[in-house]
């Protein structure tokens, strides 16, 4: 079985909703739809207090080379557009929707009818992928349309697909892994297509049987389907956390290593998540805008009855979410959007849904709270956990001292932030605040010197 | 025996002498010619190679003295005008004297003033913190109050209040070298003019929030209100973005602004204590909500903090 | 839940922690803990205890009194350090020698650098060689074994240890020795240096939970059985034979125990080979060549002295590089 090479580390998995059935959230009276769901530039409104706007109307629209449409989740009246806190507290520009019935845009198919013909004309396909405002569901919310188009000179060799779901806890992914197997399939399909019909590898980790039997099902009834369909397999993953980082995620699937600073395309890899490729589905061949997704409600110390995975809309309040879910247990004392590892501590849980929502995840003080800090014992766990192959007790050491330098020579900047060194850290040391923060000081350096050159 | 002395004593002399001409040889060689004024001024300089003046260290500064031509591009905060007479002096040049600066702190959120929101489990460490989210209240702008200013303060001229969750400024240590100003992921340290007897009048706040949040996010806050600025008769006090900001430079430390400020935003401080006049009212003392007189009450450091009751 | 809690990822952590980890040491020193006490008995518990408690108030008084620093004793590294002196210490040491040892141990070579994670040679060791040079005759005094068992086999061994025949008769005195006595029982010698299956017992444990890499221990074991082997071909008269040397002395003692402390051992994988492979040759030079008839603890220390230049040469693979 195979799995990534270096480092990495076995927190206890606790999918513990996974055999919940995607349910479909009741609209609230009210969303407020954030303009910066993607990464990159926040999108402009291009609507005003008063409108009259349809589900999966443009709201706002994309401000930059890297950013994105977004789409009203509601039909209804908007009632103002100003800054609200997002889940960090932090200002931000929301949209505000009265909600009044469910009316949608025209041309949008909401049937289940699965449609299997792919469109031929790539650009098209492109073309819709970036008008649905389709951006990367495994985290990152990076414009799927930008990612899909390989830089001049680059080819595609392989198109991955990210089912790995490795964050303990969340299940989304594996939900719709099981319920919507086919779409997620032609998906792959139409992105295998856009890259020049380079074979597509769908990754699922082994502790997801019925996933992988869904998908393999999927992919062979699909066979016959067209020509499209040929060339997708699926590839089971040895359990290990951060198995589905993207450079992890390659080195698995392909044994090919992205270098540092580069781009996975510099090895002729796309990694797209399997929620994405649903939205790509819905987008090219349901011309529906990328306005829902599915999102977890679980924890430990949330009761097996009030554990869920929920199809919501963009927009709506979290607080909405977890009242209707059956409120917050008494023992949480940390909700987390996102999965444990990686996943944001919500500091305002007025703060609404976006494109990349995965999940509400309770986590009890027992399980979070962090232990005082000691000295450093120079056990090396945390080299032995980074999959990165870094080594975080030096980094840290360097950027309390502002060496930045140093930082640079030992690879500070190909860290991706999973968390393994903290995880591991016997001694509680705040690897990852630290290195963090160094490491965007460092990539800010080496921006700065090749604007120079 | 004497002849192992005779030998030892040859012996080491030969080798002292060996290496002695080595070691010149090398010394010549790798010789580096430099201009002996850096190492004059270098000597008159403070030696805390704090960074202050934007050099790497003291002698880093002390070359760029000596290299530039203009001498109002140099200046050593921590030493002062003292220094740089002397500096001047040294390279036979003139300078002019700088007002002196000290930090000021511009926050007010007291754990009373601004409560509490949410609990940080993380780093205690305000880059960190600033990176993660808003903060622990309500107000996005003002103090973390992980100390990053203390631990970028070389002269242990700052510290954390544990009463207030602020940082403090002890004008005596402050060198104004600017490492704290630096530190803050927030911007609110701010290096102002010493001003005349160390009297200074200043908005305690950078809350940029309509008036309304600010507001309710902290008592002190500024929420732009205006009443400062039009009371100002020197136009020093400009409102953008919801907030009031006292150019230093024009204010003539009246008085007039801390008086009208509804919040108690503005702080004067270093102002000599008057007596209360006996029949003057304090109708403003009776709107001016808590901060400035209660923390006094408390004995905070700002006791130099003049209650605005007294300003009539 | 009054106030919500904000912190950046991750979320969870793992349960491990220093003092779990010290737990796992002192659990693996137990089987030799166990056959030391029930060879030399009550002499041994004294040693023991005497070396435990001295190491642990000594840690207490020193962060409390000298370093105004907050305790660590809570950490459990100065009960290995006990453990560990005491087991490289003759059953017939006074307890005074022992209470020395841990001075030197914990006062000198551990809290001076700063304490845990700060020290540059490892406490126990630094102990033990500091008594072996100090007080040469109780540390070279192997008495008989006074415990509760083995006293029968201890008849073949005594006043020395094999290492000491060999160095002072020749190999070929100790060539007769039977191997299973060596793995199991009483060889004479040092209380932790008993029976090497006790030891290996708590590598296994070490290893299963992964508290250790097995790196350090392999390549020092490889090392000295590699040198002495080859040694041993040419001339079997002169030298001792590779498994002898494996079995003798403190060498799997040091190899399993003291070479592994994190805080004195190289964090990378490929430092840990390289620091084996010097600890091993440096323990056969001893061995073979040098005054001493054991030489693990010098070759330990010497080698704890180039960790820094080993953590600064060899990095562990980078993704992409």
């Amino acid at each position: 079985m195979k799995t990534f090479s270096i480092g990495g580390i076995h927190p206890n998995d606790s999918k513990i909703s996974k055999d919940c059935k995607i349910e479909i959230l009741p609209l609230p009276s009210k969303v407020f739809i954030s303009v910066a769901q993607h990464l990159g530039a926040p999108a402009t409104p291009v609507v005003k207090a008063g409108d009259v706007v349809k589900a999966g109307q443009v709201i706002a629209e994309p401000a930059g080379f890297i950013s994105a449409y977004v789409h009203s989740s509601v039909s209804g009246t908007v009632k103002s557009v100003g800054p609200r806190k997002d889940i960090a507290g932090n200002n931000m520009t929301h949209i505000e929707i009265d909600v009044e019935g469910d009316e949608w845009a025209e041309g949008i198919d909401l049937s289940d009818t699965l449609v299997t013909a792919i469109p031929e004309d790539n650009k098209e396909i492109l073309e819709k992928i970036k008008l649905n405002g389709v951006v990367g569901l495994g985290g990152a919310t990076f414009p799927t349309h930008v990612k899909l188009c390989p830089p001049p000179g680059k080819k595609a060799d392989c198109l991955i697909l990210n089912g790995a779901e490795c964050e303990p806890y969340l299940t989304s992914d594996y939900r719709i892994m099981l319920e919507r197997s086919k779409e997620i399939v032609v998906g792959a399909a139409i992105m295998k297509q856009v890259l020049g019909n380079c074979p597509a590898v769908i990754g699922i980790e082994e502790n997801k049987p019925e996933a992988i039997k869904a998908m393999t099902a999927a992919v062979s009834e699909l066979q016959s389907a067209g020509k499209a369909y040929s060339g997708i397999s699926v590839m089971t993953l040895k359990k290990k956390y951060p198995q589905g980082g993207e450079k992890q995620l390659i080195d698995a699937v392909m044994k090919r290593q992205v270098k540092s600073m580069g781009l996975p395309i510099d090895v002729g890899a796309v990694v797209q998540n399997v929620a994405t490729s649903l939205a790509v589905y819905e987008a090219v061949q349901k011309n529906k805008p990328l306005v829902t997704n599915v999102l977890t409600v679980t924890g430990d110390c949330l009761p097996m009855e009030n554990q869920h995975n929920y199809q919501f809309r963009i927009g709506m309040p979290l607080s909405y979410i977890a009242e209707h879910a059956g409120g917050i247990p008494e023992s949480a004392v940390k909700v987390i959007s996102g999965g444990p590892m990686m996943g944001k501590a919500i500091a305002n849980l007025d703060a609404t849904t976006v494109k990349g929502s995965s999940s509400l995840l309770y986590l009890t003080a027992e399980q979070t709270v962090r232990n005082a800090e000691t000295a450093c014992i120079r056990c090396g766990k945390c080299a032995e956990a980074c999959p990165m192959g870094l080594e975080p007790f030096l980094l840290q050491k360097y950027a309390r001292n502002s060496m930045m330098d140093e930082l640079e020579e030992n690879a500070i900047q190909d860290c991706i932030e999973c968390g393994c060194c903290l995880y591991s850290c016997p001694a509680n040391i705040p690897l990852l605040d630290i290195i963090r923060i160094a490491k965007g000081d460092v990539i800010r350096i080496i921006r700065g010197r090749a604007a120079k050159k | 025996m004497t002849t192992t002395i005779i030998w030892t004593i040859a012996i080491i002399t030969i080798l002292g002498t060996v290496l002695a001409i080595v070691l010149y040889l090398v010394a010549e060689k790798f010789k580096v010619e430099e201009d002996p004024r850096i190492d004059q001024v270098e000597s008159v300089l403070p030696g805390a190679n704090c960074g202050g003046c934007g050099q790497a260290g003291c002698r880093a500064f002390a070359q760029f003295c000596v290299e530039s031509e203009d001498m109002d591009k140099c200046f050593c905060p921590v030493g002062g005008n003292d220094v740089m007479q002397k500096v001047a002096a040294t390279l036979g040049r003139e300078v002019a004297a700088k007002d002196p600066m000290v930090a000021v702190v511009r926050c007010n959120g007291t754990c009373e003033n601004r409560p509490k929101t949410n609990e940080y489990g993380g780093h205690q460490s305000c880059r960190v913190k600033a990176a993660l989210y808003s903060g622990d209240t309500g107000c996005s702008f003002g103090c973390l109050g992980c100390g990053d200013c203390v631990a970028a303060c070389q002269f242990g001229a700052i510290s954390m209040d544990p009463q207030t969750g602020l940082p403090v400024v002890d004008e005596e240590k402050c060198t104004a070298c600017g490492a704290c100003v630096k530190a803050c992921p927030k911007a609110i340290i701010e290096l102002r003019n010493k001003g005349r007897k160390n009297m200074r009048v200043f908005v305690s706040c950078v809350n940029k929030d309509k008036g309304a949040v600010a507001r309710k996010a902290c008592k002190a806050a500024c929420i732009g209100c205006g009443k400062c600025a039009k009371v100002c008769a020197f136009e020093a006090i400009t409102i953008e973005n919801n907030l009031a900001y006292i150019d230093f430079s024009k204010c003539k430390l009246c008085k007039k602004c801390v008086a009208e400020c509804p919040t108690g935003a503005i702080h004067a401080v270093n102002f000599p204590v008057l007596k209360p006049k006996p029949a003057a009212p304090a109708p403003v003392a009776a709107q001016n909500p808590a901060p400035v007189v209660s923390s006094e009450a408390e004995g905070r450091v700002e006791k130099s903090v003049e209650p605005i009751k007294k300003e009539e | 839940m009054e106030k919500i809690l904000v912190s950046p990822s991750p979320h969870l952590h793992t349960r491990t922690s220093t003092k779990s980890l010290m737990r796992d040491v002192v659990i693996a020193l137990l089987p030799a803990v166990i056959v030391s006490v029930l060879f030399y008995g009550w002499s041994e518990l004294l040693i023991l205890g005497v070396s435990v408690a001295s190491c642990v108030l000594l840690e207490y008084l020193i962060t409390k009194y000298m370093l105004k620093k907050s305790c660590t004793i809570g950490d459990m590294s100065a009960v290995v350090t006990g453990i560990l002196l005491a087991l490289n210490l003759p059953a017939s040491t006074p307890w005074w020698v022992v209470f020395i040892g841990a001075v030197v141990a914990i006062g000198v070579a551990k809290m001076t650098f700063g304490g845990i994670g700060q020290n540059i040679f490892n406490p126990a060791i630094a102990g033990r060689v500091f008594l072996l040079i100090s007080f040469p005759t109780y540390m070279t005094d192997w008495a008989k074994p006074q415990g509760f068992i083995g006293q029968s086999i201890a008849d073949a061994f005594t006043g020395a240890t094999p290492l000491g025949i060999a160095k002072g008769a020749g190999a070929e005195a100790v060539a007769g020795m039977d191997y299973s006595d060596m793995l199991f029982c009483n060889i004479g010698g040092s209380a932790g240096e008993l029976s090497a299956i006790a030891l290996l017992l708590g590598f296994a444990y070490l290893l299963a939970r992964k508290v250790i890499r097995p790196y350090i221990t392999c390549s020092i074991i490889a090392t000295v059985a590699v040198f002495s082997g080859i040694f041993w071909a040419i001339n079997p008269a002169e030298y001792t034979d590779p498994v002898f040397n494996i079995l003798s002395g403190g060498l799997l003692l040091g190899a399993i125990f003291m070479a592994t402390d994190y805080v004195t051992s190289p964090m990378s994988n490929l430092g840990g080979v390289i620091f084996g492979v010097g600890i091993g040759v440096i323990t056969m030079l001893i061995r073979y060549f040098g005054a001493y008839p054991e030489g693990v603890s010098f070759a330990i220390l010497i080698m704890n002295s180039v960790v820094p230049l080993i953590n600064k040469w060899c990095h562990t693979k980078k993704y992409g590089r």
